[in-house]
């Protein structure tokens, strides 16, 4: 097989990286509209939400791609956008990463659904521009032109020039401002199930990762952390470097933050490797750790105390008011109450956090930094080596790595800035790694919540009013130094704009200041939220003794949210898939319903579940069938989306099931896959992805897959066995064998 | 000095013997399709083949494997010289069901898959039932592609 993985390892030298081909190299950036087509011989710095295309004398045609590709076929549907208008065979298409200087964030599952458009009228300028380069050298009209499968035909008399051929001259031509887009009805990419470029080098063992990198002559390090969440180093403190490593570096909390709480083991020693740095570690004295004062109060069940009780106190910032929610309790006939709680939930992402860094020359003063890194966020890496090194962004190069796994892990910098510090204290390039139990241990977690929701229901069972308190730690206030004026939006993403019609509602969020670390976690708020939204819309019904799915059409048929009739053909279309209505379902099973947006992407899920039974308690559940239907608009990729939708589920599933990581005197309960089960291929649902094409301005798909599943289970859960889960995960204190 | 046969390759390799084959194939011999996932036995991202059968490679000491023939994902695809064996049928299987999101546990997941089509070969059924194959396969994949890998594992055994 031969190894056409996007990250060969040549990537690893800038200069091929770069290397012009004789061709040329296209940058469009739309709306701003700075575009130039140059000699293929460098890109341009700073230029944010741009398109490069590079089509070589050798025929190539290369399309360069932001953000960082980890699983979510960012690297397939904006290159099958240029593609499209390029008129190519996808077959042809190679993609590279972009450097970080022109790169953007993967996040929000955004990647494709805000820069499509840039990408197609990218794709479409250089056709004409290449078409033009025909038309003169033939010296005929562009209209005597065509564009067909990475040639340009003459009309008149049939001749052919390549694309390999034109690109000199096309990179000479003025950038058409108004290329001519083809209209969707004509694509041949775009909606096919096209193929991964980046699949051959996943099969084959080329696929580069950031943990694979190998640089000329670097050391390798591990990292240790305080053992106490909030530890840090002693100082003074003297380590001395023991037998089997070559130096100890002491690292910094943050780029600017001056107080130590962690190390780097590192060696250069003839057979240095990863396993023999985690034994030396073991024989570095734990006496080198101040724990913090609160130590026993990070805990787990302080910290859901401290929840519950903001519940009834605190000041609330309102994140959505519409009716008159204390009219509609006063004068209800009957009030539901409920209250969820989720838990702490780090990102396991299969590889581990890592980063390789060479110093140029090896010793201060640098003049130039190289990071190999899996990042979400190239860009933010540039300004992290900035910072830290002192050195100008021009001379930093950041190469994105393939990711196993980003998650929303990585789109922090901690492990970045540690590699930095690493590499500019040893006088030489580093692979630093974080072995799993620090992976685990130092995340920056799912925040915990507890959200409690209050439905007032009128005499006949109709809801007059929907209340829901929701406290947690803010991810964004984490992040800056100001307290928040207003609610986090993160945190209450899901749980408002609701497309259900209350005729009265109140939407607020308390903070909970916590000292564990949060972060974004696939789908962020999303997730929360919808287990309790969509566990409450199903208490509704079955209080009201109406049918799950008559409900939630019911609600949403008389909302008026832009989004209820596209939401309603979602949730019809999971119900059709499923047999909600026409299949009975088998015994010993129950299927549970709900229905969730994120990120503009609607997403319902049908889940058929068992339950397995020990001394006649529920200990375990089987998801036998999930029946999902999603609509994004438009999908670019339908091979891509099915299997967002799939991981999304599985994700959701495991998390739901038996994801929880708890904290003990400031200690994390996990420290490995061990103590953190996920669902394996025996227990795997079998899934049916239906695609609702809806013809909505196009959203994405990396993350909406998750949130309706946990509802999902929990409503199927409830029905088979009577008993609502509305604390997560489902079976505490899980553990998973080999 | 420990030797190691890899892909019919021949090496030397001077660690202590009860260093893990995982960080000997990664960081010394740098075939880095073989993948560190937990470390403990786990999550099987480190399978390889040994004498043809599965073993997860963080669980081995390079001691034990000296002198056997271990197969990584970078040797699959020279594994059997028989176009026709369903061993040269698994990559390109996993590419024609689009089985790999992030990819990073693919390489122990067709390794795991090699193993038990090289257990059923030369029985009368040599095609694993749903059930063989969702026992065998116990990888833990966190993009959750267990669907389609199952699917590429019977299209390998069965030719379709």
């Amino acid at each position: 097989m031969n190894d056409s993985s996007i990250f060969k390892p040549t990537v690893l030298d800038r200069r091929q990286f770069l290397k012009g081909t004789g061709g040329f190299l296209l940058a469009m950036t739309i709306p701003a509209g700075t575009n130039r087509a140059m000699a293929d011989t460098t890109l341009p710095a700073n230029a944010t939400g741009t398109a490069y295309i590079r089509i070589g004398a050798d025929e190539s045609i290369t399309i360069l791609v932001g953000g960082g590709e980890m699983g979510q076929g960012i690297y397939t549907g904006l290159a099958m956008g240029a593609a499209e208008e390029l008129k190519v065979k996808w077959e042809k298409v190679k993609v590279e990463p972009l450097p970080a200087s022109a790169s953007w964030l993967s996040a929000g599952s955004g990647g494709i659904r805000s820069r499509l458009p840039t990408f197609l009228k990218a794709g479409a300028a250089a056709r004409e521009m290449l078409v033009s380069a025909a038309a003169q050298t033939w010296g005929v009209a562009v209209t005597n032109c065509q564009a067909v499968d990475g040639t340009v035909k003459n009309l008149l008399n049939n001749d052919v020039m390549t694309y390999g051929q034109l690109a000199q001259l096309a990179a000479t031509l003025p950038v058409p401002t108004a290329p001519a887009l083809t209209p969707a009805a004509n694509y041949r990419i775009i909606g096919t199930p096209a193929a991964r470029p980046d699949l051959v080098g996943k099969v084959n063992g080329s696929a580069k990762y950031g943990l694979d990198v190998v640089v000329d002559g670097m050391a390798l390090a591990i990292v240790k952390h305080a053992p106490v969440m909030g530890g840090t180093l002693k100082d003074p403190v003297n380590i001395s470097v023991p037998s089997g490593a070559s130096a100890v570096v002491k690292l910094g909390a943050t780029a600017t933050n001056p107080v130590n709480n962690a190390i780097a083991l590192v060696s250069w020693l003839p057979g240095a490797n990863t396993w023999g740095l985690m034994e030396t570690m073991k024989n570095i004295s734990g006496n080198i750790w101040n724990t913090p004062a609160n130590a026993a109060l990070l805990d787990s069940t302080v910290f859901k105390s401290q929840a519950m009780s903001l519940l009834g106190r605190g000041t609330p910032f309102i994140a959505e008011q519409k009716g008159d929610v204390d009219t509609a309790f006063a004068s209800a006939a009957r009030v539901l109450e409920m209250t969820y709680t989720l838990p702490y939930l780090p990102h396991a992402c299969m590889e581990v956090l890592n980063c390789t860094v060479r110093m140029t020359p090896a010793t201060a003063p640098f003049t130039a930094c190289e990071i190999w890194a899996p990042t979400q966020a190239p860009n933010s890496v540039l300004s992290t080596a900035s910072a830290v090194t002192g050195l100008p962004k021009t001379a930093i190069r950041i190469y994105p790595m393939f990711m196993g796994g980003g998650l929303g892990r990585k789109f922090e910098q901690d492990y970045i800035t540690q590699a930095i510090t690493t590499a500019m204290a040893i006088g030489r390039p580093v692979k630093l790694v974080w072995p799993r139990s620090e992976d685990m241990q130092r995340d920056q977690y799912r925040p915990m919540a507890v959200t409690r929701i209050r439905v007032a229901l009128d005499a006949v069972g109709k809801i007059t009013g929907w209340q829901n308190r929701h406290v947690s730690p803010s991810i964004s206030a984490q992040r800056r130094t100001t307290p928040l004026t207003a609610h986090d939006a993160n945190a209450t993403e899901g749980a408002t704009a609701l497309p259900y019609a209350f005729p009265s509602r109140l939407i607020d969020y308390v903070q909970h200041m916590s000292p564990i670390p949060v972060g974004y976690w696939r789908s962020v708020g999303y997730s929360i939220n919808a287990f309790a939204v969509e566990s409450a819309i199903d208490e509704v019904a079955h209080a009201a003794g109406v049918d799950e799915l008559v409900l939630r059409r019911q609600l949403i048929s008389a909302s008026t949210d832009p989004l209820a009739a596209r939401t309603l053909a979602v949730l019809n279309a999971a119900a059709a898939t499923a047999g909600w209505e026409t299949t009975a379902v088998p015994a010993g099973r129950a299927r549970g319903i709900a229905v969730a947006q994120a990120f503009g992407t609607i997403v319902a899920e049908v889940a058929e579940i068992s339950v397995t039974l020990t001394a006649g308690v529920p200990t375990n559940f089987t998801v036998h069938k999930v029946a999902c239907a999603v609509d994004c608009g438009t999908a670019v990729n339908p091979n891509s989306v099915e299997a967002q939708m799939q991981g999304g589920i599985f994700h959701g599933l495991s998390a739901a099931k038996w994801g929880e990581l708890k904290w003990t005197a400031g200690k994390a309960s996990v420290t490995n896959f061990n103590k953190y089960r996920m669902t394996r291929m025996s227990e795997a649902p079998v899934i049916t992805t239906t695609i609702v094409n809806s013809g909505a301005p196009m959203s994405g798909t990396g993350e909406p897959g998750v949130p309706p599943i946990a509802p999902a289970v929990a409503n199927a859960y409830f029905k088979l066995t009577g008993i609502r889960v509305r604390d997560l995960p489902f079976f505490p204190g899980a553990t998973m064998g080999g | 000095m420990i030797t190691l046969n890899v892909n019919g390759q021949s090496y030397q390799v001077d660690v202590p013997s009860n260093t893990p084959l995982l960080w000997v194939l990664r960081d010394i011999l740098h075939l880095t399709g073989t993948k560190y996932g937990c470390g403990i036995s786990v999550c099987w991202a480190c399978t390889v083949l040994i004498n043809g059968k599965e073993d997860k490679s963080c669980d081995v000491t390079v001691g034990s494997a000296a002198g056997k023939a271990i197969t990584t994902v970078e040797g699959l695809s020279t594994m059997s010289p028989d176009p026709n064996n369903p061993l040269n049928r698994l990559q390109k299987a996993w590419i024609d069901h689009q089985a790999p999101q992030c990819g990073y546990c693919q390489s122990g997941m067709l390794m795991r898959a090699a193993a038990l089509l090289i257990e059923y070969q030369g029985q009368d059924n040599p095609v694993p039932s749903d059930g063989a194959i969702s026992g065998a396969m116990q990888n833990i994949c966190v993009c959750g592609t267990y669907q389609r890998v199952k699917a590429a594992i019977k299209s390998a055994a069965t030719g379709n």
